[in-house]
């Protein structure tokens, strides 16, 4: 009786091993998780969507006093953009004739595959796009959003979807500079939607709300993507480097549609 | 008892699904709930320690979390396929064990 009560227990847990086993040593996990991401995809967009809404709504309530504050704070930088584009566009103008004469053509743009946000991760910096391997994606990809913005890098491919690695995962670092003084340091990822400017000479004199965008160094990701702005600069005697605390240039609650650079 | 499975079977996946796409837009002071793992130990504490049914369940809710996590990268001991599904087992196993040992319920 005993005998027959331990074999009851030990078959399944063996079963069991050797399930897990054969998911995690060959590329069975990968169908496996794509055949759910395929039937699972309309409702997880649709209740990405839902989220979306209901932390709209919550947002607007709970953070009214702070809303406000920024609606200030924007309504402020407009008018200084609306400045900037007029004179902008007296230098577009400018640029254009000196392109023509010049002969230099057209500048080439990316070549973007448009993809859509299904799910993310809960314990991760990392998304899940409905684009995958049939789609042309490979790993190390760059993706952006509409606004060119930097979001990360695409990770593991599926078949009909793709993991992206944000630019606050751990393992994220690249080569970034502040572009009003062609300072260069690098932009490391440290989790939880959080990134950091390092290796910042300490002698520069940066500021806070500076513009922090991608360089050509290290090659990862085309150069001149927006990756945010300086939050809080980190100075201390003992370290030979400055660090700053960076806020990101996009927001995950908005996020619906990417473009993943399939070339550059 | 099987409609009860079967209820918990599709349950468990849509709280998965939940938790994925809806509830990560609704952090709690920076902490988004693990709905599916809170329901595994609803469901081991609700159930009589010797009906194991609540094993299997536990079993399949770690599994959709496993499925619908997405992979880690870099070094990491605990990233591997079915880590949520033996967290799940290690969880309904402990209250069963628990309340096998030291709870007693009156029989009426």
């Amino acid at each position: 009786m005993k005998t027959i009560h331990k074999i009851r227990v030990i078959v399944p847990v063996v079963l069991l091993i050797i399930l897990f086993l054969v998911l995690n040593l060959t590329n069975f996990s990968d169908k496996t998780k794509n055949f759910f991401y395929s039937i699972s995809s309309p409702i997880q967009k649709t209740l990405w969507q839902a989220g979306d809404n209901v932390s709209d709504f919550f947002s607007g309530i709970f953070n009214a006093q702070e809303l406000k504050k920024e609606k200030d704070e924007i309504f402020l930088q407009n008018l200084e953009l609306i400045a900037q584009i007029s004179a902008l566009k007296e230098l577009e103008k400018e640029n254009k004739d000196l392109r023509e004469a010049l002969s230099l053509g057209l500048e080439k743009d990316f070549q973007l595959v448009l993809s859509q946000v299904i799910n993310k991760d809960i314990s991760q910096d990392s998304l899940l796009i409905n684009k995958g391997s049939e789609d042309g994606i490979v790993p190390g990809l760059s993706v952006i959003t509409s606004q060119k913005t930097l979001l990360g890098q695409i990770g593991k491919v599926y078949k009909d979807f793709s993991e992206v690695v944000l630019i606050t995962s751990k393992e994220s670092s690249f080569d970034a500079k502040i572009t009003e003084k062609e300072i260069y340091g690098v932009v490391k990822g440290e989790g939880n939607l959080k990134a950091s400017l390092s290796l910042l000479p300490k002698e520069e004199d940066i500021s806070e709300g500076e513009t922090i965008v991608t360089s050509a160094l290290g090659g990862i990701f085309p150069p001149k993507l927006l990756v945010g702005r300086i939050k809080e600069i980190k100075k201390t005697d003992i370290e030979s480097f400055q660090t700053a605390e960076l806020t990101l240039g996009f927001d995950l609650g908005e996020l619906e549609n990417l473009f993943i650079i399939t070339n550059f | 008892m099987i409609k009860r499975i079967i209820f918990f079977i599709f349950f468990l996946y849509f709280l998965a699904l939940i938790q994925t796409s809806f509830l990560v837009h609704l952090k709690i002071l920076g902490i988004v709930p693990n709905l599916v793992l809170i329901v595994i130990i609803l469901i081991n504490i609700f159930t009589p320690y010797y009906q194991w049914q609540s094993i299997g369940l536990s079993l399949l809710g770690g599994f959709y979390l496993d499925v619908f996590s997405l992979s880690c990268f870099g070094p990491n001991y605990f990233c591997f396929f079915g880590f949520y599904t033996l967290i799940s087992l290690l969880i309904a196993l402990f209250i069963k064990f628990i309340f096998k040992r030291h709870v007693q319920f009156s029989k009426r």
